[in-house]
């Protein structure tokens, strides 16, 4: 099993959603995030007033799939999520030691 | 419909019945394992005896069953196997015993960390056990409650307070717990335990609600077989077939029991000589010829309330309540409102305690009878925790707790935030009626505004922003921030900044009244990126969005718009675009064109002319030469080098009132300095010099941006407003030889916002005269100090 974590633009994310359901991906976690990578953040001027912003708002998907569905899923994840710009975001695969369900105690993929 | 069958809440008579019955059964349960274990043991010196919701005889099926043991003195505590082995039986016999073993003094002295126990002793019975000792307690705990009643009335009141707070202190919840939240059995109860403790007059009538609340929280037990009393969406739909109306019966209780906790909360809290209690008694100095203050509460002078809403725009005008005697002679109270009733309350920095106040006493569907079309409605979905009627309120009462420094300048920045709270207080009263609610609403709105006489440019703004109110928040989450086409479109939506203020704010107290998590750092800053995109676009477009070939018009007037900015077509109605029109005829056969006029409060003076060097700045001095108050302008060009320009100033002495002569006078004047013939430097010389505080609110902040359009440089200006700041401002500009080629100054509550595009020599400005510009235009920000 693979965990796949990955951090996309807000306004992608019901595309990601959409794409993920078309290959038959349901369960997600999704948090509202707020980060940085190599750009490290801009300043801003507003009014004169220059302040820095260097946390971005981002969004974060989690989900965990067998190993074989993964390949598929990290490309659709990141066609779906990508405009080509700087701040599309990355995409994380972890493996996965075990899952429980625990409604019923079921193990591995089958708690998936 | 669904195939569950639905178990409504029991009557009242079966309520009682079965808290009755679940009582007696638990009662000879507990009697029988006491009879086994501990009886035989002591017969002297312990008693049994039922505290809390047991105490009272309310016992819910699931609820936990309060005990207490109590022995002659803490030598004669019966060992802890005795009390195993008692507590054993209860515990196999399914039943939750809550057990505690006190001696007789230490139930009548209070306990700083354990005040629950105290007030659990308020509900005490005797249930077996030493009849001699219990009688002790009886004494000595009436002794204690003679002497520390009001000390444990204060510690019931601040723990309510604490709880209620968790809760937001709203009974609206669209999920209530019917235990815990405001307006729920433990209010009721705290009600009760308040009026023993210190009996008062008048006291409500609770029975209805407990009845209510009680048989709701019996179906909640008995539908998950246990201690659980979320009345969740899910327990809605298992307990009424019309859980809508189900939850209007739950708020119609919850609301009586609210009341009535409060005031008794009150009454416990506030004592005379306490500094609080002096502080209300000072605020009674509020008192007017038909409103009397007392303890923060307002009371009529006369029998009827006024037929307007000036008690409720006194209520929001000091943050006062309403007493209960007023809520009473309100009962079916209907205003008489027009448009300035509702402009004049919540033009009031705390108009959404005015609006509670008129929700409370059941004024607001009386005034407003769309109201009712939200009131206790529930609409469901993941985010939303309160009712509609209560999110709208909640949104109003956020615009004035802004805490976040960014919007809190913005609200402040808005001309008239009175709109704004109307349009929210419109902006979801068309859910519930299937359609979009957004657009229902509009509806509604409009007829509202119809019926209450609100005039064209009022109405304009509110429906724009009814009918918009989700847009933002639909760019915030699916919108890509960074595409220029995302700011194009939204720009074109909104139309001017001013719009676009009272835009984001209202979607900062929308997404902030949907919870209290609801507003999260992300999501302020996601808001906070929308606005700034739209600025940037709305300032930009400034130069470089003109008219061009202006549809619909005849050829002449096509040609005074070709080149104006489209703004100027967004903040100006036909018929001040016909009158500008018809000043530009004029300009045949005179250099100008000036026209004045009263609008509103302030003056509006309109400029058309040929453009020329300094011409603005040496308006901006003769306006200023009379004293007057410069709180908006604008300069625009068309394409044939004609200038627009137009100022709104107040006149705070009141020349121009009390001395109608002097307008022409002031004509006059402005038509000499841009035909050259007078100096507007020497016109203001002869001023005298404005008392100025030597230290700044606002930090003067002035910055340039070359990238804003393709031939001028924007020049941003946000500094402390004075007299003839603009004068100095765009004098500089000039004197710097630069030419202002369109200029909007707005100020609000002391800010001027200034933006001036700016050119030198037919191009943008070099990076040395930027520099030597800015000091001078800080300089000027400062002011003659």
């Amino acid at each position: 099993m693979r965990k796949i974590e990955a951090i996309i633009q807000p306004h992608k994310l019901e595309d990601a959603k959409e794409a993920l359901k078309n290959i038959g991906v349901d369960g997600m976690t999704i948090t509202e995030v707020r980060g940085h990578g190599r750009q490290k953040g801009h300043t801003e001027v507003y009014r004169g007033m220059e302040y820095k912003v260097d946390l971005l708002p981002k969004v974060k998907l989690e989900m965990v799939v067998t190993d074989e569905r993964a390949d598929e899923v990290i490309r659709t994840l990141a066609a779906a999520a990508r405009t080509g710009k700087i701040g599309d975001g990355k995409i994380f695969v972890y493996a996965v030691a075990d899952a429980v369900r625990i409604r019923n105690d079921d193990r591995g993929e089958s708690a998936l | 419909m669904k195939e569950v069958a639905v178990l409504p809440p029991p009557s009242p008579e079966e309520v009682r019945q079965t808290l009755a019955g679940r009582t007696a059964e638990v009662e000879e349960r507990v009697r029988q394992a006491y009879a086994k274990t501990l009886e035989p043991l002591f017969l002297k010196d312990l008693a049994l005896v039922a505290v809390g919701g047991f105490g009272r005889s309310e016992l819910f099926p699931h609820s936990d069953v309060d005990l207490l043991l109590l022995a002659e003195s803490d030598k004669h505590l019966p060992p802890r196997e005795n009390i195993a082995a008692f507590l054993q039986g209860l515990w196999d016999s399914g039943l939750r015993p809550s057990h505690s073993v006190h001696s007789v003094a230490d139930c009548c002295v209070e306990h700083e960390d354990n005040a629950e126990f105290t007030i659990s002793l308020l509900d005490r019975r005797m249930l077996a056990g030493d009849a001699v000792l219990y009688r002790s307690l009886e004494d000595k705990f009436r002794q204690f409650q003679a002497k520390r009643g009001h000390s444990l009335a204060h510690k019931i009141s601040g723990l309510a307070e604490g709880r209620r707070a968790k809760y937001q202190n709203t009974i609206y919840h669209l999920e209530p717990n019917v235990k815990e939240t405001p307006g729920g059995l433990r209010d009721l109860q705290t009600t009760r335990w308040l009026l023993s403790l210190e009996p008062r007059e008048g006291t409500p009538d609770l029975s209805a609600a407990f009845s209510l609340l009680s048989g709701v929280r019996l179906r909640l037990h008995e539908l998950a077989g246990r201690d659980q009393n979320a009345l969740s969406f899910d327990a809605q739909e298992s307990i009424s077939e019309h859980p809508a109306a189900l939850m209007r019966d739950y708020y119609r209780q919850a609301r009586v029991v609210d009341q009535a906790v409060r005031q008794a909360i009150e009454a416990s809290t506030e004592k005379a000589g306490t500094l609080l209690g002096r502080f209300h008694e000072w605020r009674s100095r509020l008192s007017t010829a038909e409103f009397t203050v007392s303890h923060d509460r307002v009371l009529l002078r006369t029998h009827k309330p006024p037929q307007d809403l000036s008690l409720f725009e006194f209520v929001a005008r000091h943050g006062l309540r309403i007493a209960p005697d007023t809520i009473d002679r309100l009962q079916g109270f209907t205003p008489e409102t027009k448009w300035d009733d509702w402009k004049h309350m919540l033009s009031l920095p705390k108009a959404s305690v005015g609006l509670r106040a008129m929700q409370e006493a059941s004024v607001l569907p009386n005034a407003l009878p769309e109201w009712r079309n939200i009131e206790c409605l529930v609409v469901r979905d993941f985010y939303h925790r309160y009712t509609v009627d209560e999110h709208t309120l909640v949104a109003i009462g956020s615009l004035e707790a802004v805490t976040d420094g960014r919007f809190a300048d913005l609200m402040s920045e808005i001309d008239d935030p009175w709109l704004l709270r109307f349009a929210l207080l419109m902006h979801d009263i068309g859910k519930g009626s299937g359609r979009d609610h957004a657009v229902a609403s509009l509806d509604i709105a409009r007829a509202v505004m119809e019926r209450l006489g609100a005039p064209e440019t009022d109405r304009e703004i509110i429906e724009f922003l009814v009918l918009r109110h989700l847009d933002l928040s639909s760019v915030m989450s699916s919108r890509d921030l960074y595409d220029g086409s995302t700011a194009r479109a939204l720009a074109d939506r909104v139309g001017t900044l001013e719009r676009l203020k009272q835009l984001t704010m209202l979607t900062y107290a929308d997404i902030s009244a949907v919870n209290p998590q609801a507003m999260t750092p992300w999501r302020m800053e996601q808001l906070w990126r929308v606005y700034l995109m739209a600025y940037e676009e709305l300032t930009r477009e400034l130069v470089t969005k003109r008219i061009h070939d202006a549809p619909g018009m005849p050829a002449e007037k096509a040609s005074f718009l070709e080149g104006l900015p489209t703004r100027y077509l967004r903040t100006h109605t036909p018929e001040e675009i016909d009158a500008h029109f018809a000043l530009a005829q004029q300009l045949a056969s005179r250099p100008v064109a000036v026209e004045i006029h009263h609008e509103r409060g302030f003056y509006k003076l309109t400029l058309l002319t040929k453009d020329r060097p300094a011409l603005f700045a040496s308006v901006a001095g003769a306006i200023s030469s009379f004293g007057l108050n410069i709180l908006k302008a604008e300069a625009f060009s068309n394409t044939s080098g004609m200038v627009v320009d137009t100022f709104t100033f107040a006149d705070p002495h009141r020349t121009l009132d009390l001395n109608p002569p002097e307008v022409d006078r002031l004509r006059g004047v402005v038509r000499k300095v841009v035909e050259g013939r007078q100096d507007a430097d020497k016109l203001l010389r002869g001023r005298p010099k404005p008392f100025l505080s030597s230290r700044l609110k606002i930090r003067p902040r002035v910055s340039f941006k070359d990238d804003a359009s393709d031939g001028a440089t924007l020049i941003e200006i946000v500094s402390e407003d004075r007299p003839g700041l603009l004068y100095d401002l765009a004098n500089a500009i000039s004197l710097a030889g630069c030419n202002i080629e369109v200029v909007m100054i707005d100020t609000e509550a002391h800010k001027a916002l200034d933006v001036f595009y700016v050119t030198h020599q037919g191009h943008k400005l070099a990076d040395d005269l930027q520099s030597e510009l800015k000091s001078e235009l800080l300089a000027a920000c400062i002011g003659p100090r």
